[in-house]
């Protein structure tokens, strides 16, 4: 059925609100200094849009934020709530709120890290903090603090798992709205990053895939899991192929045994194979390998002990690669040890297992990862495309196709799972070509090149592992900075080391296929590529 | 006769081999002590061990087990077993285990609240009341025992009790009275009627230890005077350290890694005051010894592995940081390998266990611990903790570093301040998350020069920028100002691990940042502070090297940057700027590191700081862990709603048209016009 003319534009409304809203960082940092005093009324209302349960605040109704957020900016505290009494919201519910704005209002205004850095020095004790996104949790804030991590043990909290639980459904749902049925497997990618801050909501999502929860001992510690039943689950169990970062493994060597537990537990149930994917698969490849069960179970993988990163980054940022399925094989290699413990309790620390990887990728049908953050986006840093590309390119050659990509945004509102492409449109608008991003970037001159270097080149990094990136995203990038003459001037004097990498790197794009364009195009570009050869020579 | 215990810790083992011998010796009993470790769980194998000895014994102790996976076994096991043994007595461990104390006629229910104690507040808040009521436990049950009937009802609550007391003070004539104690009570033996046990010894809950003094001291003064004569030497807060100590490990008198620890502090030039640590909260400890008004001491090194308040079971991390910034003493926790011995921590590419990882790690850091080093451990064949020599002084001499940047004065302090470059590429020098770093370090140096640090401020940031990318960099075709050019052979006399790094990367000077026979080392020397450009992992036109499993060791431009940095500038911290660089992602063991890994290789003896975004808690834990870093974090840029621009700016409004227009002529030419900047704007 198509779509009709009123629903085009509702989907289309509803796509532009979504870049609209997006938060985005506009600038950089200066250490010491305080955040400059420009509009604080978005970075506020994000803020005021999350139920804090620990702290007894509950988020401002969205259809009141706006008007009330813009109050407390100009009138203060009193006068916001005075104004949502007046729309029926009881005070004492709304104050704890901007009590909180007001506390992290203040706190912006001043900035004491170089004193604590000079404190440091003279060896006096440097209190620790949380680490976090700014609007997660308020309290990262005085900065100046020695940031921690948590206790291992206490993850996935209650909280997380109760969320873990709505985002891995809907994942599934949108796994089968396009294909029609739940996928028999899976590849997570399970960072620190995020587990750190969402005290482990994507363990809580590979739990729940699996079907299983997690049970606390007596010291509180999330030390085993039980099974949920296929009743309660209403799915089959999820086969789930974690890849799992070097820091993830560090910092949570606990988890990573619980959710090798998980995953036995799960293959050991006497349940239909078409109810419990991970049984089939273990199964099957005990079949097929002629392997015992420990082997066929092997689903947690990272890197060698004490060794860290892909290197997929690397080889894509210095342009050491000729084909596409180097760069899944990297992965393989870099990433296949498994760890946790076997059927008798020996610790596997770091086993080297490439088969088991090879075969337990060859089944996955959706890639995923989580994101916490919009501080750090999918194309804000290489980490992103060296993982999830980096497993989705090594999936697509083991399972010969291509797997389903996914993304969603832990820190919002609402649970939404974006495909990866819808994710790189996404950012791409919100950011990359957008004025408010780059000149923010630009009021930083020599950094703030490299920046959206920085950024293309990580854009790139998705076309190589994963073939993500729309031509008229090239395009773009071209007409924004190259051939705006003005704008190519700008980055030619603050930074034509930088300049001139983007350039390189669009010819890089073309030349592997990933922009197709007009041939003047690329004469245009060449051009301008000699001709900050010939400064860099000069200067250099 | 066989007992069986199973315990955690590692104050236990030494009194229980002892006992064993003593009391043999003493009355011919033919006794066998089987004692294990439950503080990680088991593997099938060792619990094949665990389950034989169960069969056969008389008598078992089950101590502080937390462990729910080595619970549930052992619960199994008792109750298989159940008309084997004579008697099961549980003390300190989790409510199913407490419930599986068996001992005549006991109610178990009844002796919850004492040998319960620690399982039973586990989710309770505020460890410090707790904390002291423990220690009032410690001294007053053997007083309160006396108006206890011996007969009737309530004798084996009164067993319990006798044995809960000798084990709360686990000196090795307790630990012996202990054993005998149970065995005169429960066992049916002629030979067990003619054994006397004594009264529970008592020591001290509070005190300090030194191991060139025969008893304990009660009070600082009493221990000042007794170092100031011993020591020659007068106790100063600038040259002197708190230790915090595990009292049961001063009691069993198994401090022989304590010792070595406070020799090679010694062996420094700085004093030490070894408190017994009061387990459930130091505060006390650390009130009543390490500070009168102001602090008696510059740094307070925990030995005890646990939370500084609330102890093994919880921590209160918040009353912790609360009480530490107040005193501004800074706060190191390191670690005895209490759960895996020498050799399997050696031996191990991980490094140390994961029990040990989240309880003497993780929950310090939270607390504000920095330092995370390992000292010393049970070796597999040892019955007591024993020092790791290397890292006792490689530790001690970190401490002394920190001591002296506290006491020198400003204007002979130097420091390094060391930048990223990645991706490798000029533009990139500065490279860091969310931070302008030029504007940033220039900032510092302002600051640095109005506290009396000896420093040339450049005019501008970019200024400091231009000199650090320009100056002579052409004539090395280098991305940086070459500060100094390192002879091969100075590079050989200064670092021992030339000979491992050519194993990797063949002889130096090696491809990479070198020039001649010299080793190139990239950055500006502004007086006293020295700005460096940290070198790469060196893939750069290496494919071959990318695509191995493991990586090397870091190349020789690498190595030779930080041994500039400590052997020749001379430098007394080095500040990395900025997330991050790459120093902490070398190879070596993931946390609790050793002498052979390569970050501890490479940071050596310096103070470590670290200006790491805020947003970044995971990467900046590694750093923490493997390059002994202090974090001094960073905010992250302000952020607002993308908004529209351009014409997605002008999309929206046509959208916002149609969606109120209400005359359908107008909505089919809208909808064109939608249609159409739709398409060219790739929707």
């Amino acid at each position: 059925m198509t779509k009709t003319r009123d629903e085009k534009v509702l989907e289309l409304y509803e796509q532009l609100l979504e870049i609209e809203q997006r938060l985005i960082p506009t600038g950089l940092h200066v250490f010491g200094r305080p955040s400059p005093p420009r509009e604080r009324g978005d970075l506020l209302k994000a803020i005021a849009s999350f139920d804090r349960p620990e702290a007894g605040l509950r988020a401002l109704p969205e259809e009141f934020a706006d008007e009330a957020i813009r109050e407390f900016v100009a009138n203060g505290a009193d006068a916001a709530v005075h104004c949502l009494e007046q729309r029926g919201l009881a005070a004492e519910t709304t104050r704890p709120v901007f009590a909180l704005l007001e506390n992290v209002s203040t706190k912006l205004e001043t900035n004491t890290e170089i004193d604590s850095l000079v404190r440091a020095l003279r060896g006096e004790f440097i209190e620790p903090g949380p680490g976090a996104d700014i609007v997660q949790n308020p309290d990262i804030l005085p900065t100046g603090r020695n940031t921690h991590a948590l206790n291992p043990y206490g993850v996935p909290s209650a909280v997380a798992f109760a969320r873990g639980k709505i985002v891995a459904s809907s994942l599934l749902n949108r796994y089968k709205e396009e294909n029609g049925r739940y996928p028999e497997a899976m590849a997570l990618v399970l960072w620190g990053l995020d587990n750190i801050k969402t005290q482990g909501e994507g363990v809580a999502q590979a739990l729940w895939l699996l079907g299983v929860r997690p049970v606390r001992d007596a010291l509180n510690r999330a030390t085993d899991v039980e099974v949920i039943s296929l009743e309660e689950l209403g799915r089959p169990r999820i086969d789930v192929v974690m890849t799992v970062s070097g820091i993830f493994r560090d910092l949570f060597s606990p988890t990573v045994h619980l959710l090798d537990k998980a995953v036995r537990l799960a293959a050991s149930l006497d349940e239909p194979l078409d109810e419990n994917y991970v049984r089939k698969h273990v199964l099957e490849q005990i079949a097929q390998d002629n392997c015992d069960a420990d082997e066929a179970a092997t689903r947690v993988f990272s890197n060698a002990p004490g060794n860290y990163g892909t290197n997929v980054n690397f080889m894509v940022m210095d342009s050491q690669w000729e084909r596409e399925e180097t760069l899944g094989d990297l992965f393989v290699t870099r990433k296949c040890f498994a760890y946790g413990r076997d059927s008798k309790g020996q610790t596997i620390e770091g086993r080297e297992a490439r088969i088991a990887m090879d075969r337990a990728l060859s089944r996955v049908e959706a890639t995923y990862q989580n994101i916490d953050t919009f501080e750090i986006g999918l194309t804000d840093v290489d980490h992103y495309f060296e993982y999830l590309g980096g497993v989705s390119k090594a999936v697509e050659k083991r399972a010969q196709a291509r797997p389903s990509i996914y993304l969603s945004d832990s820190l919002s509102r609402d649970v939404k799972i974006r495909s990866l492409e819808e994710t790189v449109r996404l950012e791409t608008r919100a950011k990359t070509l957008n004025p408010k991003w780059y000149e923010g970037m630009l009021q930083h001159g020599f950094r703030g090149v490299a920046e959206i270097e920085n950024r293309v080149s990580n854009t790139f990094g998705w076309s190589a592992t994963a073939d993500a990136v729309d031509d008229w995203i090239y395009s773009e990038v071209a007409n924004t900075f190259v051939f705006d003459e003005s704008m190519l001037e700008r980055l030619k004097e603050l930074n034509p080391h930088s300049a001139h990498a983007l350039v390189q790197r669009l010819l890089e794009a073309h030349g592997r296929g990933y922009w197709e364009t007009d041939p003047d195009v690329l004469e245009k570009l060449q051009e301008i590529s000699h001709d900050l050869e010939d400064q860099l020579e000069g200067v250099a | 006769m066989r007992i069986t215990v199973l315990y955690v810790g590692s104050s236990l083992l030494a009194p229980l081999k002892n006992a064993e011998r003593e009391i043999n010796r003493a009355y011919g009993l033919d006794l066998r002590v089987g004692a294990y470790n439950f503080g990680a769980p088991l593997s099938d194998r060792e619990w094949q061990d665990v389950d034989r000895d169960l069969a056969e014994t008389d008598i078992v102790f089950v101590i502080h087990v937390m462990d729910g996976e080595n619970a549930s076994r052992l619960v199994a096991a008792l109750d298989a077993y159940k008309d084997r043994h004579d008697a099961v007595i549980v003390i300190n461990c989790m409510p199913e285990l407490m419930r599986h104390t068996r001992m005549g006629r006991l109610d178990v229910s009844r002796i919850a609240s004492t040998g319960g104690w620690i399982g039973s507040r586990v989710k309770r808040r505020n460890g410090a009341r707790h904390g002291h009521q423990y220690l009032k436990l410690v001294d007053r049950l053997p007083g309160i025992l006396k108006f206890i009937p011996t007969a009737g009802a309530l004798t084996d609550a009164k067993h319990y009790l006798y044995l809960f007391c000798y084990f709360l003070q686990p000196t090795p004539a307790n630990i012996q009275s202990m054993l005998l104690y149970a065995l005169k009570h429960y066992v049916r033996d002629k030979r067990l009627k003619t054994v006397k046990t004594a009264a529970p010894q008592q020591v001290r809950s509070v005190a300090i230890y030194h191991p060139d003094a025969t008893d304990l001291f009660d009070t600082f003064a009493a221990y000042e005077k007794w170092h100031n004569a011993k020591k020659k030497k007068r106790l100063h807060p600038d040259s002197t350290l708190g230790l915090l100590l595990m009292r049961p490990q001063v009691v069993s008198k198994t401090t022989k890694h304590y010792d070595a620890l406070i020799r090679a502090i010694e062996n420094e030039g700085l004093s030490v005051v070894p408190a017994i640590a009061t387990l459930m909260d130091n505060r006390e400890a650390v009130s009543r010894f390490f500070r009168n008004g102001s602090p008696r001491v510059s740094q307070i090194v925990s030995l005890t592995g646990f939370s500084f308040v609330g102890g093994p079971a919880m921590n209160d991390s918040a009353a912790a940081a609360e009480f530490l910034r107040e005193l501004n003493v800074p706060y190191r926790s390191a670690v005895s390998l209490d759960t895996q011995t020498i050799e399997a921590w050696r031996e191990s590419p991980t490094g140390l266990n994961p029990v040990q990882a989240g309880m003497q790690i993780a929950i310090p850091e939270i607390d504000g611990a920095t330092e995370p080093f390992i000292y010393g451990g049970i070796p597999v064949r040892g019955q007591e903790p024993a020092p790791l020599e290397d890292r006792c002084a490689r530790f001690a001499r970190r401490l002394k570093r920190w001591n002296n940047l506290r006491t020198a004065r400003r204007d002979r302090v130097k420091l390094a301040v060391v930048l990223f470059c990645f991706p490798p590429n000029k533009g990139n020098i500065g490279t860091a998350a969310d931070l302008d770093v030029f504007p940033s370090v220039f900032d510092l140096l302002e600051r640095l020069a109005s506290d009396g640090y000896r420093v040339d401020v450049p005019a501008t940031a970019d200024e400091l920028r231009e000199r650090l990318l320009g100056g002579n960099s052409e004539e090395f075709g280098a991305p940086a100002n070459v500060a100094y050019r390192m002879p091969t052979t100075e590079y050989l006399r200064l670092c021992p691990y030339v000979r491992d790094v050519e194993k990797d990367w063949g002889a130096a000077p090696g491809s990479i940042n070198s020039f001649g026979d010299d080793v190139l080392i990239q950055g500006v020397t502004l007086g006293n502070i020295f700005i460096g450009v940290q070198p790469t992992f060196g893939f750069e036109g290496d494919p071959m090297r990318l695509m191995m499993a493991r990586s090397g060791s870091p190349h020789h431009g690498f190595m030779a940057f930080y041994t500039y940095l400590s052997k020749v500038f001379n430098a007394d911290g080095v500040i990395h700027f900025g997330t991050h660089g790459a120093l902490e992602f070398m190879p070596g063991k993931q946390i609790g590191l050793s002498g052979e890994c390569w970050p501890d290789r490479l940071i050596d003896e310096l103070p470590n700081f670290y200006v790491y975004s805020v947003n970044n808690p995971s990467e900046g834990s590694i750093a923490k862990r493997r390059s002994y870093a202090e974090l001094i974090s960073y905010l992250t840029p302000p952020i607002e709603n993308a908004g529209l621009y351009r014409d997605l700016a002008g999309l929206k409004d046509l959208v916002m048209a149609y969606r109120q227009s209400t005359n359908e002529n107008e909505r089919e030419k809208l909808f064109e016009a939608i249609e159409t900047l739709s398409r060219e704007l790739h929707f």
